[in-house]
């Protein structure tokens, strides 16, 4: 069994594994892995950041009702659809959107289920503060926002304390695609980082800054790792 | 006997039962998943919290539910 070390001066330790691209299915395998791995203590809090190949998945809350196109246009667009077992109905995920799972023991964050979605969404609000656009949340409706137009969704599902899924941020993402569902159960706009600044930001530039606004949320100082290393503890 | 209760959430206020995994009169294992709840964005599982008999259901599927409700017995 490893032997991590559980905090230092600056704060716990906490590993980012960074995946690039990556299709839905092998990164939710991994999710439920490193989760049972969480669970044991056998790792620290790890968050995953991917780019996902396009993909529905639908909540615990869901319905396929919210899927406005046929099974047969999904095949034609390469486009698979997911049940899974985070809160919240349809969402997408695509090339251009940036993903980020922690995974997270809530014991250690106090066992406040709205305090961690809530600082999930502070992590996105404070990112794109410091590329100069304001977002902010809306009551009773999860997620964060510019304006009235959706810029990251939100979703979590917690099992022994640990979390899993957790925050997708819009950078530059196929508007069509979005169009093929009711996201969330309701009709809304969504909005890419692409359309309000003027410098084009690359997905690494945006994990990295998602990742520094995270940190002292959560008290974490943040360091690199592979799966492997991560789970044989080597670093 | 044990009653199994929603336990803290922290801040996070009502939830919903969104589904039951076991049903009255299934017998449970210590710490083995018993129901989901549902607030805003978020599923949380619960579990047994000891061995024994699921006696009873106190919180069907789509009540909800505040910290400290009971939610089930465990006998």
């Amino acid at each position: 069994m490893t032997s991590w070390p559980k905090s230092t001066e600056d704060g716990t330790r906490a590993v980012h594994l960074p995946l690039g691209r990556e299709a839905y299915r092998a990164t939710h395998e991994r999710q439920l892995r490193l989760h049972a791995l969480r669970v044991q203590g056998a790792v620290p809090d790890t968050i995953l950041s991917v780019e996902h190949d396009p993909v529905f998945t639908i909540g615990r809350r869901g319905s396929r009702e919210n899927l406005l196109v046929s099974l047969d246009t999904l095949r034609h667009e390469g486009i698979a659809v997911y049940e899974v077992e985070r809160g919240g109905d349809i969402t997408y995920h695509g090339p251009g959107q940036v993903v980020l799972y922690p995974i997270v023991d809530l014991r250690g964050h106090s066992r406040d289920l709205a305090r961690y979605v809530r600082n999930l969404e502070q992590t996105v609000i404070a990112f794109l503060a410091s590329a100069g656009v304001t977002a902010q949340r809306r009551p009773g409706l999860p997620g964060v926002w510019v304006g009235e137009r959706k810029i990251a969704a939100v979703g979590v599902h917690v099992r022994r304390w640990v979390t899993l899924h957790g925050l997708a941020l819009n950078v530059r993402v196929n508007k069509e695609h979005f169009a093929m569902i009711n996201p969330c159960g309701m009709r809304i706009e969504v909005v890419s980082l692409d359309d309000l600044v003027a410098r084009r930001y690359s997905l690494g530039e945006v994990v990295a800054g998602l990742l520094s606004a995270m940190a002292p949320l959560f008290g974490w100082r943040i360091v690199e790792h592979s799966e492997e290393e991560l789970v044989e503890g080597r670093p | 006997m044990a009653e199994v209760r929603l336990p803290d959430l922290g801040e996070t206020g009502e939830v919903t039962i969104v589904e039951w995994f076991k049903r009255e009169g299934d017998a449970v294992r210590v710490g083995e998943e018993l129901l989901e709840v549902e607030t805003e964005k978020t599923t949380f599982v619960i579990e047994a919290p000891q061995a024994g008999c699921l006696t009873r259901i106190l919180k069907p599927q789509g009540e909800r539910a505040r910290f400290d409700d009971v939610l089930a017995q465990v006998d």
